[in-house]
C-alpha cells in the first residue's frame, strides 16, 4: 500500500467531452456538468426535453409528488427542483427516453483518473452490482460484484473502497441509536418511531412535506455519506495518502444521491466529502469507452480495510433490507442471544406497507414497517403525526422494491420499446394539443 | 362563465371518448403487461441480492457486527475507539436534517398543485 500513486492504466488516448456536451449512455441522454456545492440552489438533476416528449403522460404516474406536470403544449416538464425528489422514476419509466439527466461528473471523473497527483477512490453502493452486468448482456439481475471491482482497478481507480463496508458501519451506528431511543423511551428529542436515513429521496421528502418528523429520522448518513469523510480521515490514515490529494467518486444505482452529494452539510472531513457522484449507467460507459472487456475479467475483491463487507449491507439495496440488516443486530444486542438463522424473511418487501412483529427474547414485539414508494410513507408519515402508530422502526425507500430499481440503473429495455398503439395515441395527443386554438 | 373542473369542450369531449375506446379495446392488456414485467424485473433483482447474502461464497458473514474491519474501525486502539454514536462518530457520520418546507409552500402559493 505504500505506493499510493500507482501507475495509471491507458486513459490518455479517451477523449473527454466538454461541460456541456449532451451524451447517450445506455439510452439515456446526460449533460455532462459538474456542479459544486454552490449550484445546489435551483439545480434540475432530471428534466424532459421537450422535442422527444410525445406527451403520453407515463412519467406523471411514476412521479409521487406531482412535480412532473403537462405544459400548454402537452409535452411535460418539472414544475421546480423544489418539487422533485429526484427519484428519476420518471426517466427510467419514459417509453421515449425523453426524460434526461442534468448532472454527468463522467468526464471529470476521467479527468482525475488521468491526473497522476489524485488519488480517485471508489465508493459503490451495493444494488450497482446487481444490475452492472445487464450493461454487457447478462440477464437481469446477475450479480457481477467480482468483475465490478476489477472493472473499477482497471479503470485506474487508486483504491478500491465499498459503501458495503459502511453499510456494516450504518447499522453499527444505526443500530445503536434505535437501542438508545428505546431504552429512552422515546422521549425528549429522540422521540420513537425511528425512520431509516440511507435513501436521499426520502430524506428530501421528509425535510419538504413532514418537517414536524424530522426529529423521528435517524441522525446517521447513509452509507456513502459516512464513506466520504471516513476515506478522507480513516482511509488517509490507513494508506499514509495526503487527504487533500484523495477525489471520492460516489457510484450509485441512484440520481438523487448526487444531490445528496452536494449538500452543504457533507463536508464533516474538513473538505467535500463527496467529490463526484456517477450512477449505473454511468459506470457502464466509462467501462465500454475505456474499451474493457467486462465479463472476461476475473472476479477480483475490493482493498479490504475500508471495503470488506457482509451479507447484511449487501441487503442494504432492496427494500427491507436495511430492517433486515438491522434487526441481525439489534436481535442480539438485545436478547444477548445469538440469531441462528439470519433471514429474516417477513420484513422482505416488494412494494407497499409491510408491518411486522418480530419477537426478540428480552423485550417482546419489536413493531417495523417497510416502506416502498413515497406514497407510501406519505401514509406511514401521517399515521406517526397523529400518534397512532405503535411501531418502533420504519424503513423508507423511494423507489418500489429499494435502490436495485433505482433511477440511475439500466432501464428495462421493454420499457422503450412501448407499443405501437400507445405511441400512435401519444403523437395523436401530442399533434392535438400543439393545434389547439386558444 | 367560469369553467369548471368537468366542463369539456367538443374537441376536448371527442378526444376523450377517442381515448378511452381505443384503451378500452388495446391499451388495457398491453398497459398491464408492461406494469407485470417491470416488477418482475425488479423482484428478479431483489431475488439476486438474497441468494448473494445467503451465498457463503460471496458473503462469508452475515452480520455486520461480525465484520473483522467494522471491528478494526470500533477497537479499543481503533479510529472510532468511542464506539458507535461515540463523540467522533457524531462528528463524522451523523447529521442533522434542515426543514424544507418553505420551498414548497412557496411554489403553492405561486399556485402550484402538487400531489402532496
Amino acid at each position: 500500500m505504500s505506493e499510493a500513486i500507482k501507475k495509471k492504466p491507458e486513459l490518455g488516448s479517451i477523449k473527454v467531452d466538454p461541460s456541456g456536451t449532451v451524451q447517450k449512455t445506455e439510452g439515456v441522454n446526460y449533460t455532462i456538468y459538474s456542479p459544486r456545492v454552490n449550484d445546489l440552489g435551483n439545480l434540475y438533476f432530471v428534466e424532459v426535453d421537450s422535442n422527444v416528449c410525445e406527451g403520453c403522460g407515463e412519467c406523471e404516474t411514476h412521479c409521487p409528488t406531482g412535480a412532473i406536470q403537462e405544459t400548454k403544449d402537452g409535452t411535460r416538464s418539472i414544475v421546480d427542483p423544489a418539487a422533485c425528489m429526484n427519484c428519476g422514476q420518471c426517466l427510467t419509466h419514459c417509453p421515449y427516453g425523453a426524460v434526461t439527466e442534468r448532472v454527468s461528473y463522467v468526464s471529470e471523473v476521467f479527468e482525475k483518473l488521468k491526473d497522476p497527483d489524485t488519488v480517485v477512490v471508489t465508493m459503490t453502493a451495493p444494488a450497482v452490482r446487481y444490475a452492472l452486468g445487464e450493461c454487457f448482456g447478462t440477464p437481469v439481475g446477475t450479480y457481477t460484484g467480482g468483475k465490478m471491482q476489477a472493472a473499477l482497478r482497471r479503470l485506474g481507480f487508486d483504491y478500491i473502497w465499498d459503501n458495503e463496508w459502511t453499510a456494516d458501519v450504518t447499522i453499527m451506528e444505526e443500530g445503536t441509536e434505535l437501542l438508545e431511543r428505546v431504552k429512552h423511551g422515546g422521549k425528549g428529542d429522540k422521540p420513537l418511531p425511528q425512520f431509516t436515513s440511507c435513501c436521499p429521496g426520502w430524506i428530501k421528502f421528509c425535510e419538504s412535506f413532514y418537517p414536524d418528523l424530522i426529529p423521528h429520522l435517524s441522525t446517521c448518513k447513509s452509507p456513502v455519506g459516512m464513506l466520504g469523510p471516513l476515506a478522507k480521515t480513516y482511509g488517509a490514515e490507513q494508506t499514509g495518502v495526503d487527504p487533500k490529494k484523495i477525489y471520492t467518486v460516489s457510484i450509485m444505482p441512484c440520481i438523487a444521491k448526487k444531490y445528496e452529494g452536494l449538500r452543504p452539510e457533507m463536508h464533516a472531513s474538513g473538505q467535500r466529502d463527496i467529490d463526484a457522484t456517477i450512477n449505473t449507467r454511468e459506470l457502464a460507459y466509462m467501462i465500454k469507452k475505456a474499451g474493457i472487456n467486462y465479463m472476461a475479467l476475473p472476479d477480483e475483491e475490493p482493498d479490504p480495510v475500508l471495503g470488506m463487507a457482509t451479507g447484511a449491507a449487501t441487503i442494504f439495496g432492496t427494500s427491507g433490507g436495511v430492517m433486515e440488516a438491522a434487526l441481525r443486530l439489534a436481535y442480539e444486542v438485545i436478547s444477548g442471544k445469538t440469531l441462528a438463522d439470519p433471514s429474516i424473511i417477513a420484513v422482505r418487501t416488494a412494494n407497499g406497507i409491510n408491518k411486522v412483529d418480530v419477537d426478540v427474547p428480552g423485550f417482546g414485539p419489536v413493531h417495523i414497517a417497510v416502506v416502498s414508494g413515497l406514497d407510501n410513507a406519505a401514509k406511514v408519515c401521517e399515521e406517526v403525526r397523529a400518534g397512532t402508530s405503535n411501531l418502533h422502526f420504519i424503513e423508507v425507500m423511494t423507489c418500489p422494491g429499494g435502490c436495485v430499481n433505482g433511477g440511475g440503473q439500466p432501464v428495462d429495455p421493454s420499457i422503450m420499446e412501448a407499443s405501437v398503439f400507445k405511441k400512435m395515441v401519444a403523437k395523436v395527443n401530442k399533434r392535438f394539443n400543439m393545434r389547439k386554438i386558444a | 362563465m367560469k369553467k369548471g373542473r368537468w366542463d369539456l369542450s367538443r374537441r376536448s369531449f371527442m378526444k376523450a371518448s377517442g381515448l378511452a375506446c381505443g384503451y378500452a379495446l388495446l391499451g388495457f392488456r398491453t398497459a398491464k403487461e408492461s406494469v407485470a414485467s417491470v416488477l418482475d424485473m425488479v423482484g428478479i433483482r431483489q431475488q439476486s441480492v438474497y441468494s448473494a447474502d445467503a451465498n457463503p461464497k460471496i458473503y462469508k458473514l452475515r452480520k455486520s457486527q461480525e465484520n473483522p474491519m467494522v471491528k478494526k474501525l470500533y477497537a479499543k486502539d481503533g479510529f472510532l475507539k468511542d464506539g458507535p454514536c461515540g463523540h467522533h462518530s457524531h462528528e463524522l457520520l451523523h447529521t442533522h436534517y434542515k426543514d424544507k418546507s418553505m420551498f414548497i409552500k412557496a411554489l403553492k402559493k405561486k399556485g402550484v398543485e402538487l400531489a402532496m
